[in-house]
């Protein structure tokens, strides 16, 4: 290594140290920020564009985290990362989480809740729509296995008899139904939906939610031990990425293309995609009482659907603590 | 033969592959296949190159991870083999591990490999256990088969194991160690693809292809599985390319990996045979359980040998768990063994037809490998589109994942068949089919076996991979759904019952092997 080399080295740290220091964004706080990671529950998509912006933002640092964000995917557990250690918070699905506190004994609390509504519905043709869960009936319905039994508790909560409706495994690809060789598949309504009217066909979809079966989605989950050790630092969390939620949600069209070139870089996804996505979920998300919120009235709901498919929810698995913290 | 006909067979692959994608354009553009769900070529090309600026940085992910995984795995292959052929004790205690490491379904492992490991590990890990197997086994026939005269002549001059180790062995096996990196570099690219598809990394032709699945846009899906071929052949070339530049090395791994394991005892009594073969077995538990004792997960995830014991017999649960296991595994065994035969039948098929008309094995060479570079997943929609969601597609899962690795074991064992045994029948007016029938299929029965072998954990891959992405039956399905339900007991289950299963089928080929081999 010779002395220009080191020079240059040096000139060009000293350059990036100026212009860290520049950018009032950037400016770390006095106090030494608390690691946190945070487990997502599936890759970069307009679902997490709240925390992207809380991150870019840098109202994580402002609260004194220095947040590792991870992407899922299908071999990600969310629940299972929380276990293993690798992840400190994480978004689940409020039945899976449930059913592994009663089978498995799983130390899991859920602090908050991202949607109030699950975004999760019944996705058709126009053409071929499919309206109620009446119209399943006789129909072939894709489904993700891991969602058949929200799917069997939406149809004994609507009487219908689930032998009626050919169940079969839905593999992220949409194209099946767009060529009718389905006539219904399970997946986000805030999503699907633009995928089949880009390939030139209308869409119609139902929520789950809006047939009785009454869940969250993106529940916020920790394990008990790190909710005792880190309560402080879960509190802010929650508090930052609400203001990442706020601001993105103030105008769904603005954020995704921000992210062009950082968070949904390469995704295979486009943006327009994205911005339709950010749309739609926003009345799924937003309530009065601010983001992520749980009230008496919605847990109680979440506890009847899910004792439905005989899962045994009890008010001890959510704490709202943390959002009265706040 | 006629000059035409001669002419035909040089160029039969480049004219096979020009009439191939002349009829994939047509059908592509007319919409002649599955409703249009098959893109024609140029679509696909011309999708590419609208995306290539989303390409290179996948791209260079997965090469990345690939080749680290490539270089880690086959180090460890390499010392193995040496300790194995230095220590032959080492290879008969290891020869359970090694075929539980061949049969492990990758899709019931890396949840779990996500879990225990940070970062870029798990997807490195992948990788480099698809490239163990081959490359061990090669190594080992390498170092084993060497010229004997060349091991009496060091012997004589005083030279110890060690000494015949380093300057004969080491030396001789150089061919056969290439011709197992040429097998295991495409399996390098994807075991990487498979971890990142699931693993949830932000870069890779895995993490693009998830992200494209949802656009229902077969063009990019196609392109992503040609850009996955073509990492795949190429890392293939390079490693035959090296093979060519050291040495006249056009022997094919699969010899190695087709070889029948050495069967001469070497412990001195019956007792010592049985507590040798009960090391074998148990071994594999113990690194099992070892491993995750270092892991430090949490009970509920990592699942001892004695967990999944408890899970299936103890709690009030295993009656249920127990019916769940046995009905997944009456839907999957019966189907796997008839996907197995049939992708078997077509291997040996094409491979006698090869061995009457070569120009017909060149012809489909190029197509046979790319149908073992598409990832699956991208493969589904039109699969389940041509096929439906029955038998049908699951066998057919099953034949493209089996066909390759038999047809290529087939092959080879055809081409061994001594060419004066042909002339004698010929000689005598057998026509060509004839002469076959009469020489070529006996003295490729043996063959036969060892495609067997090679293609029962691949079997039981299809058939998991076709039940958890189209039929929603069988060990695929309780696998994902046990996955989705945190039921760490079920997915342990699963896993070792796949381990199991491969390998009891996996045995009784060699068993049926060494029965004919001893008829001859």
């Amino acid at each position: 290594m010779n002395m220009m080399m080191d020079r240059r080295r040096f000139l060009g740290t000293a350059a990036a140290g100026l212009a860290v220091g520049a950018m009032p964004g950037l400016l770390r706080p006095a106090r030494a920020a608390t690691p946190l990671n945070f487990q997502a529950a599936w890759i970069n998509d307009a679902e997490f564009c709240g925390y992207f912006a809380a991150i870019d933002q840098g109202y994580y640092e402002a609260e004194g985290l220095d947040l590792t964000y991870m992407p899922g995917g299908p071999d990600v557990i969310p629940e299972s990362t929380l276990i293993s250690g690798r992840a400190d918070v994480a978004l689940t699905t409020p039945d899976t989480t449930i059913k592994a506190i009663v089978d498995q004994g799983a130390p899991f609390k859920i602090i908050g809740t991202q949607y109030q509504k699950n975004p999760i519905g019944i996705v058709s043709l126009a053409s071929n729509p499919i309206n109620t869960p009446a119209d399943l009936v006789g129909k072939t319905l894709a489904v993700p296995p891991v969602n058949v039994i929200s799917v069997e508790a939406m149809l004994k909560l609507n009487d219908i008899d689930k032998a009626e409706v050919n169940i079969v495994p839905y593999a992220y690809d949409p194209t099946p139904l767009i060529k009718g060789e389905i006539d219904a598949s399970l997946d986000f309504t805030t999503n699907v939906p633009y995928t089949i009217e880009q390939a030139g066909e209308k869409a119609t979809s139902f929520l789950l939610y809006d047939f009785g079966f009454t869940i969250y989605n993106d529940t916020v989950v920790v394990t008990e031990e790190t909710l005792a050790a880190k309560r402080k630092e879960l509190v802010a969390w929650l508090k930052a990425s609400r203001k990442g939620w706020d601001d993105n949600l103030a105008d769904p069209a603005v954020w995704p293309p921000k992210f062009a070139d950082t968070w949904f870089k390469g995704t295979g996804r486009t943006i327009e995609n994205e911005i339709f996505f950010n749309t739609a979920q926003k009345p799924l998300i937003e309530t009065p009482k601010g983001i992520f919120f749980m009230d008496e009235d919605g847990i109680q709901k979440n506890i009847d659907a899910l004792a439905a498919i005989g899962i045994a929810a009890t008010k001890e698995m959510f704490d709202t603590s943390l959002l009265e913290d706040m | 033969m006629t000059r035409l006909r001669r002419l035909l067979d040089r160029h039969a692959t480049a004219l096979t592959l020009a009439v191939i994608v002349i009829l994939w354009e047509i059908a592509g553009r007319f919409q002649l296949v599955a409703s249009g769900a098959l893109p024609a070529p140029s679509d696909v090309l011309i999708r590419m190159w609208e995306d290539q600026a989303d390409y290179w940085p996948h791209v260079a992910a997965t090469v990345r991870t690939a080749f680290l995984g490539f270089v880690g795995g086959n180090v460890i292959a390499i010392l193995a083999a040496i300790l194995f052929v230095r220590w032959p004790l080492t290879e008969r205690l290891s020869r359970g591990v090694n075929i539980a490491i061949f049969a492990l379904p990758p899709i019931a492992i890396v949840p779990v490999l996500v879990l225990a490991l940070p970062g870029e590990w798990p997807r490195l890990t992948l990788a480099a256990i698809a490239v163990y197997f081959p490359t061990m086994t090669a190594m080992v026939v390498g170092l084993t088969e060497v010229d004997p005269r060349s091991v009496e002549l060091m012997r004589a001059y005083g030279g110890g194991e060690g000494a015949v180790m380093r300057w004969v062995r080491l030396r001789a096996s150089l061919p056969a160690l290439l011709g197992g990196l040429r097998v295991a570099a495409p399996n390098a690219v994807l075991g990487a693809i498979l971890a990142e598809f699931g693993s949830g990394s932000r870069w890779g032709l895995g993490t693009y292809l998830l992200g494209s699945l949802g656009r229902a846009d077969p063009a990019r899906l196609w392109g992503i599985g040609l850009a996955a071929t073509a990492i795949a052949g190429l890392a293939y070339a390079l490693a035959a390319l090296a093979a060519s530049r050291v040495t006249d090395a056009s022997r094919a791994v699969t010899i190695a990996a087709g070889a029948t394991p050495a069967s001469e005892p070497i412990g001195r009594s019956g007792g010592h045979r049985v507590a040798i073969a009960v090391v074998a077995l148990v071994l594999p538990f113990a690194i099992w359980w070892g491993l995750l004792a270092l892991s430090g997960l949490s009970p509920i995830i990592a699942k001892t040998p004695l967990g999944v014991f408890d899970y299936l017999f103890l709690p009030p649960t295993a009656a249920n768990a127990q019916a769940r296991l046995l009905s997944a595994l009456a839907e999957t065994l019966p189907i796997m063994v008839v996907g197995m035969a049939a992708g078997l039948g077509f291997a040996f098929l094409l491979a006698v037809a090869g061995a009457v008309r070569p120009g017909i094995v060149r012809a489909l060479m190029p197509i046979a490998l790319v149908t073992q570079t598409m990832p699956l997943v991208a493969l589904t929609p039109l699969l389940v589109l041509i096929f439906g969601r029955g038998v049908a597609v699951t066998v057919a899962i099953t034949v493209s994942v089996t066909f390759f690795p038999a047809y290529v074991t087939l092959a080879q064992g055809l081409s061994m068949v001594p060419k004066a045994a042909f002339d004698l029948v010929r000689a005598y007016g057998a026509s060509g089919w004839r002469a076959l029938r009469m020489v070529a299929l006996p003295a490729s029965l043996p063959w036969l076996f060892a495609a067997a072998r090679l293609a029962v954990p691949r079997a039981l891959l299809g058939v998991m991979i076709a039940e958890w992405l189209a039929t929603g039956r069988g060990l695929g399905n309780l696998l994902n759904q046990s996955r989705g339900y945190l039921d760490y007991g079920m997915i342990w289950t699963v896993a070792l019952v796949s381990v199991l299963v491969s390998v009891i089928l996996y045995q009784l080929a060699v068993g049926l092997e060494r029965l004919a081999t001893a008829r001859r």
